[in-house]
């Protein structure tokens, strides 16, 4: 089991108002899957999507990711976990300016520990698995919003992780642009990855295999896409 | 985080805002390259007065009025412990003491280890002959000064006992005073004007060469007597300059001057402490020492206040890099959340300060090395000095290593809180 989660409550604001995030939010992902955590904004989905990714600790309850909770690890452990086992995917692409394709794509790796080869090796395959590689030489303000998402996906799957993680990975994109890279995130599924996807919009979460659906920080469905939507690249202008 | 990654990423930052970086690091630029420059021109300046004093000839001693302890001074530059201004109050106090006088000189001549006995009487004048009107150094003395300077004479003849016991108003010049003055006349047998007094011109030295910053080319040679009473109206004489008859033999000659001076001024002193004296006897090796530690200080002194400038630019380095952290506060988010650790975040920040202090720290060594140069230039054609350009091996590595210092000191504290963001609130903020 990847992801073990039970009876999560994360509540902010330490003295005067408290304002509860999840409250009580238990369920299980197994390795493979393809989860979309929906809900409206304001129900708990980035927030439980940050404590399963090890960013955030829940005020109470249990996260495990492979069998381990967060609370045995300190901070730089947790960025190890995250740095070898997870990919992430932001709505706003979060590329560094002024910085190659390549080197973007390179960022988890050199706090890996890989040689320059390997490194390089690496890189290259995850651009060529999104279908960017010709584009690896440019600079994030050279291209559209769809190739820098799909540069950010190549970063999220470029150390092989046990998991990605997109936060709304097509909320900044056209209806075409976010087709292609839900095609990718497909595909990446069909190859075996495990997908959690924080999205808003049904169409997009339907394109997963399971949704859970969250508001005011509970869980108020968790049941599996019984119509899936296929997206395929530059299917819907 | 390899070292290569963290230069890339830094220097990817800089050139992102080029300008802000090239102003930021103008203060440090500006403070090591006057750090350079002064440390430059003090060892310039070092160099030319050990010069200077060892070319005088290293069996020289010399005696000055007024109690000089050299040797409470070398040891106190060792420990540290003596109040800097007392040096300069020593040396002032010298130069206004008359206890020397010409009979002095004739007691301390029936020493054996002396070989010859010379003594000084300067005045600095306007020397006029026809229209031509020049600045010069006046340096009363005996004939024996040129046996001991060792300078000979190219044109007529240098005066003599007998001129110096006549008071005769007599001049050997230097070798370029003459020039400035003749130009291409014989100057022998003219008359020069100095203080409104007439000298006759009987010599011309040969010359000396620029290597001292006193320029004795430029000096003209009188005898003692006419200097004191003519030109000065003074009785007494401002130094005495000595030869001892080898080089193993000056400690052994400056304690028999001693003790010759302290009778003849009476001065009870059994103990030989210096403090007690109203004269000192420094050898060559001693003076050199002093003016070592004279320069030394100085160097010091307006080093730390080019220093204060090193300061200032690193409150800059500080400032900016606090600026670089917020602004790239969703970056920082963003490296973490892919695996950097606190000290990779620490790292990069550090690494950026330390690039910045000491990209400024190399244009500063340049800077200073053409400034010095410059200014050694200046001065070796304005001054008529040979002032040596020199660049010591020691100041670049100091530049460098002050540079990258400040890059540490002031880097550290927006490193570290880059370093102690939280991810989550790093990737949140916009």
């Amino acid at each position: 089991m990847l992801f073990e989660i039970e009876n999560l409550y994360k509540i902010y604001g330490d003295d005067g108002v408290k304002t509860p995030a999840l409250q009580g939010v238990s369920f299980k992902v197994s390795e493979g899957e393809f989860v979309s955590i929906m809900g409206p904004s304001g129900s708990g989905k980035s927030t439980l999507m940050h404590i399963m990714c090890f960013l955030d600790r829940p005020t109470r309850g249990v996260c495990k990711f492979e069998g381990k909770s967060m609370d045995d690890f300190d901070d730089d452990e947790l960025a190890k976990i995250r740095n070898k086992k997870m990919g992430f995917v932001f709505q706003s692409y979060n590329l560094l300016p002024k910085t190659s394709v390549f080197d973007n794509v390179r960022l988890p790796l050199i706090y890996a520990g890989f040689s320059r080869e390997e490194e390089n090796k690496m890189v290259e395959e995850a651009l060529k698995a999104v279908g960017i590689f010709e584009r690896a030489s440019h600079l994030p303000n050279q291209l559209s919003g769809g190739e820098q998402q799909k540069t950010a996906i190549a970063r999220a799957i470029v150390n092989h992780p046990a998991v990605i993680f997109g936060d709304e990975p097509t909320g900044n994109l056209d209806s075409k642009a976010g087709q292609q890279i839900m095609a990718i995130f497909q595909k990446l599924n069909d190859e075996g990855n495990t997908i959690i996807l924080v999205t808003h919009e049904r169409y997009t979460a339907e394109m997963a295999k399971r949704i859970i659906s969250l508001k005011d920080g509970k869980i108020v469905s968790d049941e599996p896409v019984k119509d899936r939507h296929y997206a395929k690249d530059g299917l819907i202008k | 985080m390899e070292l290569r990654d963290s230069f890339k990423t830094a220097i990817i930052s800089l050139k992102t805002n080029k300008t802000r970086s090239f102003l930021t690091i103008l203060g440090i630029v500006i403070g090591i390259s006057s750090v350079i420059t002064v440390m430059s021109l003090g060892e310039g300046a070092q160099n030319l007065i050990l010069e200077q004093i060892m070319a005088l000839g290293p069996t020289n001693v010399y005696i000055e009025p007024g109690s000089l302890d050299i040797q409470g001074l070398a040891e106190s530059r060792e420990s540290g412990d003596r109040d800097r201004g007392q040096i300069a109050e020593q040396v002032m106090e010298g130069m206004n003491v008359k206890t020397l006088t010409l009979k002095d000189l004739e007691a301390i001549e029936k020493d054996p280890l002396v070989e010859a006995i010379a003594p000084m009487v300067t005045t600095v004048s306007r020397v006029v002959y026809q229209n031509n009107n020049q600045r010069a150094t006046i340096l009363g003395t005996t004939p024996a000064y040129n046996q001991i300077a060792d300078v000979k004479i190219v044109l007529g003849s240098d005066f003599t006992d007998f001129d110096v016991q006549s008071r005769a108003k007599v001049a050997v010049l230097g070798n370029k005073i003459s020039k400035d003055l003749f130009q291409e006349d014989n100057p022998i047998g003219k008359t020069i004007r100095i203080k409104e007094t007439n000298f006759k011109v009987i010599g011309v030295m040969e010359e000396q060469g620029g290597q001292s910053f006193l320029n004795f080319d430029k000096y003209i040679y009188v005898p003692v007597t006419t200097a004191q009473e003519i030109l000065l109206g003074i009785n007494y004489v401002q130094s005495l300059v000595a030869k001892v008859v080898s080089q193993d033999k000056i400690d052994e000659a400056m304690e028999s001057i001693r003790l010759i001076l302290r009778e003849r001024h009476n001065i009870y002193n059994p103990e030989g402490d210096l403090s007690k004296d109203d004269f000192s006897v420094v050898s060559g090796k001693e003076t050199a020492e002093m003016m070592a530690t004279i320069t030394n200080i100085l160097t010091a002194l307006l080093s730390s206040i080019a220093a204060i400038a090193l300061v200032v630019g690193g409150i800059g380095i500080m400032n900016i890099m606090l600026v670089s952290v917020a602004e790239r506060t969703k970056e920082i988010g963003l490296r973490k959340a892919v695996g950097a650790r606190k000290k990779d975040i620490l790292y990069q920040f550090l690494m950026e300060a330390i690039v910045l202090t000491v990209i400024g720290g190399i244009i500063g060594i340049l800077l200073g090395m053409v400034s010095s140069y410059l200014l050694s230039f200046i001065m070796s054609r304005n001054l008529g000095i040979q002032w040596a350009y020199f660049i010591s091996f020691r100041s670049i590595i100091l530049g460098l290593s002050v540079a990258m210092g400040i890059g540490i000191i002031f880097g550290i504290y927006p490193a570290r809180k880059a370093a102690e963001l939280s991810p989550i609130e790093a990737l949140r903020y916009e």
